[in-house]
C-alpha cells in the first residue's frame, strides 16, 4: 500500500522526477542502440546490393 | 607477474573491441546491483525510517537528492580523471567514456535541483533562492550541458572530445566551490549533515537507505556510462572490420 505521507505530493513527485530520470537513461542507450544496429544493417544490405 | 598481466589487461582496455565486449558484458551487472539496492533503499525509505521530529514526512526527499547530488559531483571527479588520461595518452576509450559521463552527471545534477527544489517549496517557502549552494550545483548542471554541446559542436568526435576535455578540466574549479559554499557562504541550504570523518549530525536509524541509495545511483551511474560508452564506439566505428562483423553475427 503506497503511505500517505505528510507532504505527500512532494514526496512522490520527487520520488517521480528520479524514477522518470532513471527510467530515461536506461531507456536511451536501449533505443539508440537499436537505431545504430538498424542503421548498419541497412547500409550492410544496400553495399552487398551494390556489390551484386 | 602479476603487475605484468594487469599492465597488459590494462592496454587491452585500449581496443575497440575488447572495450566494446566489457561494456556489453558488465553493464547488466551494474543495473542488476542497482535494482537491488534500489529495491532495498527506496522500501526502508518510504516504509521503515520513522518520519522526522521537525521535517516530518518531506524529509524522505533527502533519500533520491543526496545519492543524486554525491553522484552528480563524484561523477565530475571521475570525469576529470579520465579527461586528464585522455589528454595526457590519448586512449580513444577513455576520450569516449571521459565524453559519456556528462549526460549521465547532468542527469544526476537535474534530479538534485529538482528534488531539491521540491523540498525547499514545504521547509523553506520557496521553490528557488540564488543561494550559493544551489548556485553553483546550477552551474555544474549548465557545465555537464556545455560539455555535452561542445562535443557534439565538432563533427571530428576525436577533436572534440580533446576540446570538451579541457572544458572537463577547467570546470574542476567548480567542485570544491559546491562542497564549501555552506562553509564559505551564509547560505540557505543546510550544512554537511553526513561527515565519513567524523561524527554524523543524522540519526544513526536514518543512515542504512540513504547508504544504500547511493550504492545504487553510483551503480546506475556506471551503467549508463558503459551502455552509452559502447553505442558511442559502434557508431564512431561503424565502417571497421569489427563492427560489420559484430552485425554479421547479430544478423
Amino acid at each position: 500500500m503506497i503511505p500517505q505521507f505528510e507532504y505527500a505530493v512532494f514526496v512522490w513527485t520527487s520520488y517521480g522526477v528520479f524514477a522518470t530520470v532513471v527510467i530515461w537513461q536506461f531507456l536511451q542507450p536501449v533505443l539508440r542502440r537499436r537505431r545504430l544496429l538498424a542503421e548498419l544493417r541497412e547500409e550492410a544490405a544496400l553495399q552487398s546490393g551494390v556489390e551484386q | 607477474m602479476m603487475f605484468e598481466k594487469l599492465k597488459v589487461g590494462f592496454h587491452r582496455l585500449g581496443s575497440p573491441p575488447t572495450f566494446y565486449r566489457l561494456c556489453r558484458r558488465l553493464s547488466p551487472w551494474f543495473w542488476a546491483g542497482f535494482a537491488l539496492c534500489a529495491v532495498i533503499g527506496l522500501y526502508q525509505a518510504l516504509y521503515v525510517v520513522p518520519p522526522d521530529y521537525q521535517q516530518s514526512d518531506s524529509f524522505r526527499i533527502l533519500y533520491v537528492h543526496v545519492p543524486a547530488a554525491w553522484q552528480a559531483l563524484f561523477g565530475y571527479v571521475l570525469m576529470s580523471i579520465l579527461a586528464a588520461i585522455a589528454l595526457i595518452w590519448r586512449i580513444r576509450t577513455t576520450e569516449i567514456l571521459t565524453m559519456m559521463c556528462a549526460p549521465v552527471g547532468a542527469a544526476c545534477t537535474f534530479i538534485c535541483l529538482a528534488t531539491g527544489s521540491l523540498w525547499g517549496q514545504p521547509m523553506w517557502g520557496t521553490w528557488w533562492a540564488w543561494d550559493a549552494r544551489l548556485t553553483s550545483m546550477l552551474v555544474l548542471l549548465f557545465i555537464y550541458l556545455g560539455i555535452m554541446g561542445l562535443y557534439s559542436a565538432f563533427d571530428d568526435r576525436r577533436k572534440g572530445a580533446r576540446v570538451a576535455c579541457i572544458l572537463v578540466l577547467v570546470g574542476l574549479v567548480n567542485i570544491p566551490i559546491i562542497h564549501f559554499s555552506v562553509d564559505w557562504w551564509t547560505t540557505l541550504h543546510q550544512g554537511a549533515t553526513i561527515n565519513l570523518f567524523g561524527e554524523s549530525k543524522m540519526h544513526p536509524s536514518m543512515l542504512p537507505p540513504l547508504i544504500w541509495m547511493a550504492v545504487a545511483v553510483k551503480l546506475m551511474f556506471t551503467a549508463v556510462m558503459l551502455d552509452r560508452s559502447a553505442n558511442e564506439l559502434v557508431d564512431q566505428d561503424r565502417r571497421k572490420n569489427w563492427v560489420r562483423k559484430m552485425i554479421g553475427d547479430y544478423a
